[in-house]
């Protein structure tokens, strides 16, 4: 009987011990918030969130109001603007499912850095996220905008730079922990995608943007920022951007067009590339050695090519070649003049072959990086030409000169 | 004696195991990696080497009186009452190395978890789970250590497999970037943490079947370990970079954080923290076992489990003491506690054995 008595104790203290409910939080006492904006009011952090409504997201039912609701604060720290939140916000902002978070240019221009410490040390995010900079706007105001096809806009910020990188490749789909590295690395500067708004905000803002089948405004990626330390320096442009993922082997895959010989287009579809850069020592001197190979199929025809002449494929593979080479050697030019800070990396590939000779070099390595000899080569491989083999273009012209 | 439990070769062999993953798969690739940067795995290596090392010195040790727990031994090789002294002093090593684990696991949950819930309700919580199993005996921690291995080593394989497509071998590059000396460094908290703790596995010698395997069983248990410890160490730097391993105070949590595959299986830390948590449970339980043991035959007492109770409170107790903030903590990890280990659990019986000998030598010599 006592035993029994004990036992019931020890079970009754155990349910009110073990339960895990100690700091509980019920999902609908949490704003979900999927999108964060940074801006700078003086020397106060401005903070915006893009927060779910629930009830607009979810099934198929919507009651017409906007799928997301916006808080915002300005505080002199992040937590401190997201706890303030709570004072119009009837929830507490939950931030483990931030989709983007956005910061404005002219705090890029300042540095990013203190900003960023927040998002890394707080248990609660997560480094599934994406960083992109707003260009030429505040990052409260590409939040505001109403998308379609995806309701949430952030959600949609998310998927359309994940998609434009992996298909167009002008953009850098960049997480946390990568800005961090590239951040504390002594041999590569960090970049970013720029977002910007395109059309009409003061219609984007309202539910006329999503009524009509073209949108008054939108959202739009374009170019990189480029950084020294976390300080936005300036940008690249789409096809610079290109240029930067074709060296940094990020190249899923891209739409690419040459000029004919004979006047007129074609265009590849790139199915692969897999590129390498190499530092080495020679007389004393840096040097990098880019080596990237393409593999494309023909995608478009709009000029005279007999494309069943093993000899045309060779003469497009070397024309392919040459322009891409051309686009990256003026692009590393471009940074090398203009920023003369090292994006690509070179410094990271100089400290892997030769660490000791890095020990040396890290220490004016811009300045070294702007006079660094870059050697590029392309092999470019054409192998498919899609459905059809000679253009119909090919014909037609046959039948007029007739 | 206080224990009448037997335990197979087979159960030493995957508790040796358990107890070198212990709490080292949570804290140690940022300790080891803090130094070594990209060349941890090389710490790993020697640490790995040097720890076989010294657990063949402890199995030898062990050997001289198999049929003795260590406290005995002491006694047997130091006197009555000299060897009291040192074996209460040896005592103390265990006590204050299950209040760091019973801090690591507050620190733990409340940093990354819980973050509002009291360090000392989880500390609380977790030390009356290892009494329970304690007050059980050998017999039983040391079965639930074998139901607990596939699930431990499915929780293990789930975290590297699923990490692979993120791997960037790069990473390990340059080899050997600031010489030999840092990776050195790194080492030793490689040796310690979970090679030279090892040495408690003395108590439980006499408890074990068959005694000619021990040696083997012990030296495959720590091999196995380490050799889970070494892949861990590379799978971190190979997806988070030597920096970030370093910065971060729990980098397997954070590895377990990138599991996503095809944006449907992720987000399952929280089971992957399973992982430690279970070995943490089974090193901490062994820990406060030997202590137990160890104080009940200091004390000569007929069994240990009455002492269970009030030692489990003073680790409570003792563990918000250990050190005042996490910082603390942290720099006694990385600074100090390797050289405590090296002090304590390798120099302690290599003392010892010298000790024996020189008797021996005394007491052979006049027969001779």
């Amino acid at each position: 009987m006592k035993r029994m008595g004990l036992l019931l104790c020890i079970c009754i203290l155990l349910a009110v011990s073990v339960t895990g409910c100690w700091s509980r939080r019920e999902l609908n006492d949490l704003a979900i918030a999927v999108g964060l904006g940074i801006d700078k009011v003086g020397d106060k952090y401005k903070v915006s969130v893009q927060v779910v409504e629930p009830s607009e997201v979810a099934g198929n039912k919507s009651s017409g109001v906007a799928p997301v609701t916006m808080y915002q604060a300005t505080a002199n720290s992040l937590l401190e603007a997201l706890r303030k939140m709570t004072t119009i916000s009837p929830r507490k902002i939950y931030i483990a499912h931030l989709r983007i978070v956005v910061i404005s240019e002219a705090l890029a221009r300042e540095g990013i850095g203190d900003a960023l410490d927040f998002m890394s040390r707080d248990p609660e995010a997560r480094n599934d996220f994406y960083v992109v900079i707003a260009k030429d706007a505040k990052a409260i105001d590409t939040l505001k905008i109403l998308t379609n096809l995806e309701r949430v806009p952030a959600v949609r910020l998310f998927s359309s730079l994940d998609t434009s990188e992996k298909q167009w490749a002008p953009t850098m789909a960049v997480k946390l922990d990568k800005l961090i590295a590239d951040l504390v690395s002594e041999g590569r500067h960090p970049v970013l995608t720029g977002l910007k708004v395109i059309g009409d905000p003061k219609i984007g803002e309202t539910k006329k943007n999503v009524e009509t089948i073209l949108s008054p405004a939108d959202l739009q990626y374009s170019g990189l920022a480029v950084f020294r330390k976390d300080k936005l320096i300036g940008w690249l442009s789409d096809e610079e951007g290109k240029a930067y993922n074709f060296i940094n082997n990020n190249i899923t895959s891209t739409a690419r067009s040459v000029n004919c010989p004979k006047g007129g287009k074609v265009t590849f579809r790139v199915i692969r590339s897999d590129s390498k850069v190499k530092g080495s020592i020679r007389d004393e001197r840096p040097r990098i050695d880019i080596e990237v190979t393409t593999e494309a199929h023909v995608a478009e025809v709009q000029c005279s090519l007999d494309l069943t002449k093993p000899e045309t494929i060779k003469e497009l593979e070397k024309l392919a070649e040459r322009k891409l080479i051309d686009l990256i050697d003026t692009t590393v030019a471009r940074v090398q003049q203009d920023y003369k800070v090292d994006i690509f990396g070179f410094g990271e590939a100089i400290r892997r072959s030769n660490p000791k000779a890095w020990k040396t070099l890290k220490k004016n390595w811009d300045h070294t990086f702007a006079n660094i000899p870059v050697n590029v080569k392309v092999h470019y491989k054409i192998q498919q030409l899609g459905k059809v083999s000679n253009s119909f273009l090919e014909e037609m012209k046959e039948q007029k000169t007739e | 004696m206080p224990e009448n439990g037997k335990i197979s070769i087979r159960q030493f062999t995957i508790l040796v195991m358990l107890v070198t993953i212990g709490d080292s798969i949570l804290i140690l690739p940022s300790i080891s990696s803090s130094f070594a940067k990209q060349d941890t795995w090389i710490s790993g290596i020697i640490g790995l080497l040097v720890g076989l090392i010294a657990v063949y010195i402890f199995s030898a040790l062990g050997n001289l009186y198999p049929k003795l727990t260590l406290i005995q031994a002491i006694q047997k090789i130091l006197g009555k009452w000299f060897g009291t002294l040192v074996a209460a002093l040896f005592l103390l090593f265990p006590l204050i190395t299950i209040v760091t684990f019973t801090r690591e696991m507050g620190d733990f949950i409340t940093t990354e978890m819980m973050a509002e819930t009291p360090t000392l309700a989880i500390q609380i919580l977790f030390t009356c789970i290892v009494i329970f199993a304690v007050r059980l005996g050998l017999e039983v921690f040391a079965r639930t250590g074998e139901i607990f291995l596939p699930c431990i080593i499915l929780l293990f394989l789930l975290l590297v497999i699923f990490l692979i497509p993120q791997a960037e071998f790069e990473k390990l590059l340059p080899i050997l970037e600031n010489g030999i000396k840092p990776v050195i460094h790194g080492s030793f908290s490689f040796i310690a943490y979970p090679f030279l703790e090892l040495v408690v596995f003395l108590m439980i010698f006499p408890y074990i079947n068959q005694v000619r395997l021990i040696r083997k069983g012990f030296l495959q248990g720590a091999l196995l370990g380490g050799l889970v410890l070494i892949i861990l160490v590379v799978i971190s730097i190979l997806v988070l970079g030597a920096d970030e391993t370093a910065r971060t105070i729990y980098p397997s949590y954070s590895l377990a954080r990138r599991i996503s595959i095809g944006l449907f299986f992720e987000r399952v830390e929280a089971m992957v923290a399973l992982l430690w948590m279970l070995t943490i449970f089974m090193k901490s339980t062994f820990y406060f076992y030997v202590f137990n043991l160890g104080l009940a035959q200091l004390l000569k007492l007929k069994g240990y489990r009455m002492l269970t109770l009030p030692t489990g409170f003073l680790i409570i107790v003792l563990s918000p003491i250990i050190s005042p903030n996490i910082t603390y903590y942290n720099n006694l990890l990385a600074e100090y506690l390797p050289y405590y280990d090296v002090t304590c659990y390798l120099l302690f019986p290599v003392f010892l054995l010298v000790i024996h000998f020189i008797k021996n030598r005394f007491k052979s010599s006049p027969d001779t």
